[in-house]
């Protein structure tokens, strides 16, 4: 049986509705315009800041009366920015990727499964979402000394490479996946393997790049575990980088802001690339 | 197979193939296992390991150096947290902070996944792209541009708003305001991550479903409410679940920055606060002590909240 | 010389060194004669600014006269240096030398393991280095009787003044206040002829740490604590907080935003501002050609001479290997020379602990002449007095209840005495006890 929408709309009584759509599309549209003004305005304060001369920094003119790209130039200079903005992308991807695989792999195992302890599995795994990181920062600290991990790009990635977060996300997602398409795989003789990587994770995509761009942001935004970890600026990443323009000796706004522009452009980026993947991914096979 | 199953695989009431008792020792029963183990193994070094530690550690006083002597004080260090004379305020703003996040972590952004659910391709990609900003920008830099825009001074929203002929108000100065501003950064901040996984979400929930109800004459209003709500509800408990547990966190970046729990209290809260007086110092026991408090506080109310989602969450499989 | 003035000279040697308590003496090597490398923990290097330059240029000179000690740079950022440090003691990672501010002095002598220089370094060449730096200098680094920092960079508060605001409230830029009640009086003029803000001090905010209270405290004859009893809430202390509320309560004081107090100053909304020395530089940047930026000795209390406290680092070691330790002793030599004071002085803002560079013109001779906004700061250098640092392992605790008692009691509604009066009794509970 086919539906034919545009019949069925087309039957469906219009005149009355017009001008109740149309205010109701002007409502909308006049939210979210209002929403987006208010998200956008702190960003385009620190572009418009980073534009701004040292003795500018203040004013609430709502652009620069001279524009100058000198904060770029000092951030430049002072900082291996793009060195440390490489790390940082190495390191959040790598992560974000191990917490997306190690996260479907045990989602997996807690959907598609029931054995015994796997109620207190998930509720371990659950848990140690709420350890705090004051609690698990000095320990490992001294393990990862004693690991050789120090100042190396894998000592930043490995104690973050599961995350409860990742595993819950995926859990849901997986549990709301149609029983009937993986039971008929399963007649098929295809093993757990095959399911999970040729059948489940395809139709996770809008979960899964949705949870690769939340892991990538929560891995850029760490600042205690690369404190302690690197010793070389170079091996630093870009959150140690921006502190840097907060001192005793006087803050400097401008190349901050600079620098925190520079910052976000990869997250950016990364966002736009996987958003595409947040898009309507109903079951095209088998319930036909 | 070569071994004697009791109940035979798929007759658990949900269909679920069942690891039969007998192949306790078996490699099928091993499976699962095998799928957990890199989470399991990670979490077990990096975070438990850690935190059991802590808990032995939080009975001690110590500076944790290796040369120092740790003296064995019982209890002494929760006590020594649970008076704290500002914890009956932390409390009282924790609860705030999560009260005040809830409709800026969960309803406003539901509210916009599923509005921009329907819009035309561009504009909907527009939208949820400009929401999300926020997320794009380190907490530190996003506090610091909002003390500027907030500034009684050189702050343009005080700036518009004694243009419009109000009063300017002191956001980060006024103990009447500062909680409220806070709140508020901390949940423009979040509004793009809750916004993402409910538009996810969003992606999963069969169209044909929807198409359906609208065939039977179904309202815009009926729908959400009878088939998106329901089928998002796994989701929007977790955020709601997130708020409650993590809100006090999520704000500490933006506390520490801003006010560091003033002006006069109106700002600090209970993770805010263990941090001040556990984290901050360089007393291991103490510091042990309080990240217990945090761990099993946070746990019980978790167990509460996971309670509450298994009965109300609905899975459509 | 004959046998008997040696036989002499034998026996007053033998004589002076069995008085000399033997104790932990001259471990360190006399010289490096194979190369090593130590650690040094700096917060400067952690800044994009000249700080890191200058430090980068110091370091590699001292590498280039000492070619066998190689220093190996490890820059944190101030506000977690001591974690820092910590961290890497407890994984076993022994630091060399590390730049760390005075207010973990006492812990870092008695719980870190901080060497103390008298303990290391032998009494002749410790006594011929040491005389050429100021003595209310040293005096900073001092704790029960030793030297365990060595003062680096340190700067005290001074009064920065917008010339024009003070133009606009009909009061003469060239007469600065120069008490507390002229700072008062200008305050109110300030706030009621030009609307802008009058007076704000850096001293109640989380980052300015406690030397610009100390500061106005001491300068009234007031301190902190007297051993191990504290006495911020009484006396003289109390007195000069009791005088803040009341600049507040009659809006000369204003009441602003204590993350913003630097960019309300730097952005000419601000008439009075008294901080770090350090800061002139970047608050120079941001005044030039837009508003007369000024500064001041910082104001006192009547007659009563004031009492600048200090910010800043010293220079701490915590090598055990003796030649290590010898090494971090050069390190610390050369950071504290004439040479190094030259560069920290004038490439990074801070000021010199010696004053034979002052009209040295091969030093800063020339610079002093060229910058004489560094005049008030330099003529209170007389005057400089250490900031208290906190006994006990809840040194921290007790600094933040007093400074949560010291900002209740200006900018709350109850009466200040009591307020600080109740945050005494707090702090007390958390000092050691006799």
């Amino acid at each position: 049986m086919t539906i034919d929408i545009e019949a069925a709309r087309a039957a469906a009584p219009a005149r009355p509705f017009d001008v109740r759509r149309l205010s109701r599309k002007a409502a909308l549209h006049g939210t979210m315009i209002l929403l987006s003004l208010v998200a956008v305005l702190p960003i385009y304060w620190m572009v418009a800041t980073s534009l701004r001369p040292a003795n500018d920094i203040f004013s609430s003119s709502l652009w620069p009366s001279a524009p100058s790209p000198e904060n770029y130039r000092l951030v430049l200079e002072s900082l291996p920015m793009f060195r440390m903005l490489a790390n940082t992308v190495v390191m959040a991807a790598a992560t974000a990727a191990l917490q997306v695989l190690t996260g479907l792999l045990a989602a997996y195992a807690l959907t598609r499964w029931r054995f015994r302890f796997s109620g207190t599995v998930h509720a371990l795994i659950a848990l140690s979402w709420l350890v705090p990181f004051q609690v698990t920062m000095i320990p490992n600290y001294v393990l990862a000394t004693r690991l050789g991990l120090l100042d190396t790009l894998t000592g930043l990635v490995v104690p973050n490479a599961a995350a409860a977060f990742a595993v819950l996300i995926l859990y849901n997602a997986m549990k709301s996946f149609p029983r009937e398409v993986i039971e008929a795989a399963r007649m098929d003789g295809a093993k757990h393997w095959r399911i999970l990587w040729e059948i489940v994770t395809p139709n996770l995509r809008a979960a899964i790049a949705s949870l690769a761009v939340l892991a990538f942001i929560s891995a850029w935004n760490e600042y205690f575990w690369p404190l302690l970890l690197s010793r070389k600026i170079e091996n630093s990443v870009v959150q140690i980088g921006l502190q840097m323009f907060m001192a005793q000796e006087g803050n400097l706004w401008g190349a901050l802001m600079a620098a925190a522009t520079l910052a976000s452009l990869p997250i950016l980026v990364i966002y736009l690339i996987l958003q595409r993947q947040v898009i309507e991914s109903f079951m095209k096979s088998g319930l036909k | 197979m070569t071994t004697i199953a009791i109940t035979g695989p798929g007759s658990a009431a949900d269909g679920l193939p069942v690891a039969p008792r007998a192949l306790a020792f078996t490699a099928r029963a091993a499976v699962p296992w095998l799928y957990l183990a890199p989470v399991l193994l990670i979490l077990a070094v990096w975070v438990y390991l850690p935190l059991i530690e802590a808990f032995q550690l939080s009975f001690y006083k110590w500076n944790m150096l290796p040369t120092a002597p740790k003296t064995f004080v019982g209890l002494e260090n929760y006590q020594r947290l649970m008076t704290l004379p500002d914890m009956r305020r932390a409390l009282w703003n924790t609860l705030f902070y999560i009260l005040g996040l809830l409709p800026l972590s969960v309803v406003l952004p539901l509210a916009v996944a599923i509005l921009t659910q329907d819009l035309a391709g561009p504009l909907r990609n527009v939208y949820r792209t400009l929401i999300f900003l926020p997320m794009i920008v380190a907490p530190v830099v996003a506090a610091i541009l909002w003390r500027w825009l907030l500034n009684e001074d050189h702050g343009l929203v005080n700036h518009a708003l004694s243009g419009l002929g109000f009063d300017k108000i002191g956001f980060l100065i006024d103990r009447d305001y500062a909680l409220g501003t806070l709140v508020w950064i901390t949940g423009w901040k979040l509004i793009g991550f809750s916004t993402l996984l409910f538009s996810a979400a969003n992606a999963g929930i069969n169209r044909s479903y929807v198409e359906a109800a609208r065939m039977d004459g179904a309202s815009a209003w009926q729908i959400i409410r009878d088939i998106r709500l329901p089928l998002l509800s796994p989701t929007i408990l977790l955020i709601t679940m997130m708020t409650i547990l993590f809100g006090a966190q999520w704000s500490f970046v933006y506390i520490n920055v801003l006010t560091n729990g003033g002006p006069l209290k109106s700002t600090t809260n209970v993770f805010f606060l263990l941090w001040e007086y556990g984290f901050e110092t360089l007393a291991a026991g103490l510091s042990s002590a309080a990240g217990m408090i945090v761990f099993t506080g946070f746990a019980l109310i978790a167990f509460i909240c996971l309670k509450l989602m298994r009965r109300y969450s609905f899975h459509d499989n | 010389m004959n046998r008997r003035s040696i036989l002499k000279q034998i026996t007053a040697l033998a004589a002076a060194t069995a008085f000399w308590p033997v104790a932990a003496h001259a471990e360190m090597a006399a010289s490096v004669d194979e190369p090593v490398t130590i650690t040094f923990y700096n917060y400067n290097l952690a800044a994009a600014n000249a700080g890191a330059d200058a430090t980068r240029e110091m370091i590699a000179e001292f590498e280039a006269q000492n070619p066998n000690i190689k220093v190996e740079a490890l820059p944190v950022v101030v506000s977690d240096i001591f974690t820092r440090i910590q961290a890497d003691i407890v994984a076993g990672q022994q630091p060399d030398v590390a730049q760390l501010p005075f207010r973990d002095l006492i812990y870092l002598a008695t719980d870190i393991g901080a060497n103390a220089l008298e303990d290391m370094v032998p009494e002749a060449e410790l006594k011929a280095h040491l005389s050429s730096l100021i003595p209310q200098g040293l005096e900073l680094g001092r704790y029960d009787g030793k030297t365990y920092g060595l003062a680096y960079t340190f700067s005290t508060p001074i009064l920065y003044y917008n010339a024009d605001l003070f133009r606009a409230a009909g009061l003469d830029p060239d007469k600065p206040p120069r008490t507390w009640d002229e700072v008062e009086a200008a305050g109110i003029a300030i706030s009621q002829k030009t609307g802008k803000h009058g007076f704000f001090p850096g001293a109640y905010g989380p980052v300015d740490g406690t030397f610009v209270y100390q500061a106005i405290i001491m300068s009234n004859g007031g301190n902190v604590r007297d051993g191990n009893r504290v006495t911020f809430g009484e006396g003289e202390a109390a007195e000069a907080v009791v005088k803040l509320r009341q600049m507040v309560d009659n809006g000369a004081h204003a009441r602003i935003d204590l993350g913003s107090h630097a960019d309300t100053m730097a952005s000419g909304n601000l008439g009075m501002f008294l901080y770090t020395s350090a800061l002139m530089a970047s608050l120079q940047k941001s005044a030039k050609d837009k508003f007369d930026l000024r500064v001041a000795a910082m104001p006192g209390f009547g007659d009563k001479p004031t009492k600048p406290t200090n910010s800043g680092s010293a220079l701490f070691t915590f090598s055990k290997d003796p030649v290590k330790q010898r090494a971090a002793y050069e390190l610390l030599k050369f950071l504290t020379s004439k040479y190094a004071y030259t560069v920290i002085t004038s490439k990074i803002g801070y000021l010199p602990l010696r004053t034979d560079i002052l009209d040295d013109p091969q030093y800063l001779g020339e610079w002093v002449k060229q910058n004489p906004m560094i005049q008030p700061n330099l003529e209170q250098l007389d005057r400089l007095t250490a900031n208290v640092a906190f006994p006990g392992p809840d040194y921290r605790q007790v600094e933040r209840i007093m400074m949560d008692g010291v900002r209740e009691a200006i900018f709350g509604k109850d009466d200040p005495l009591e307020v600080l009066a109740i945050a005494q009794e707090q702090a007390q509970a958390l000092m050691p006890q006799d």
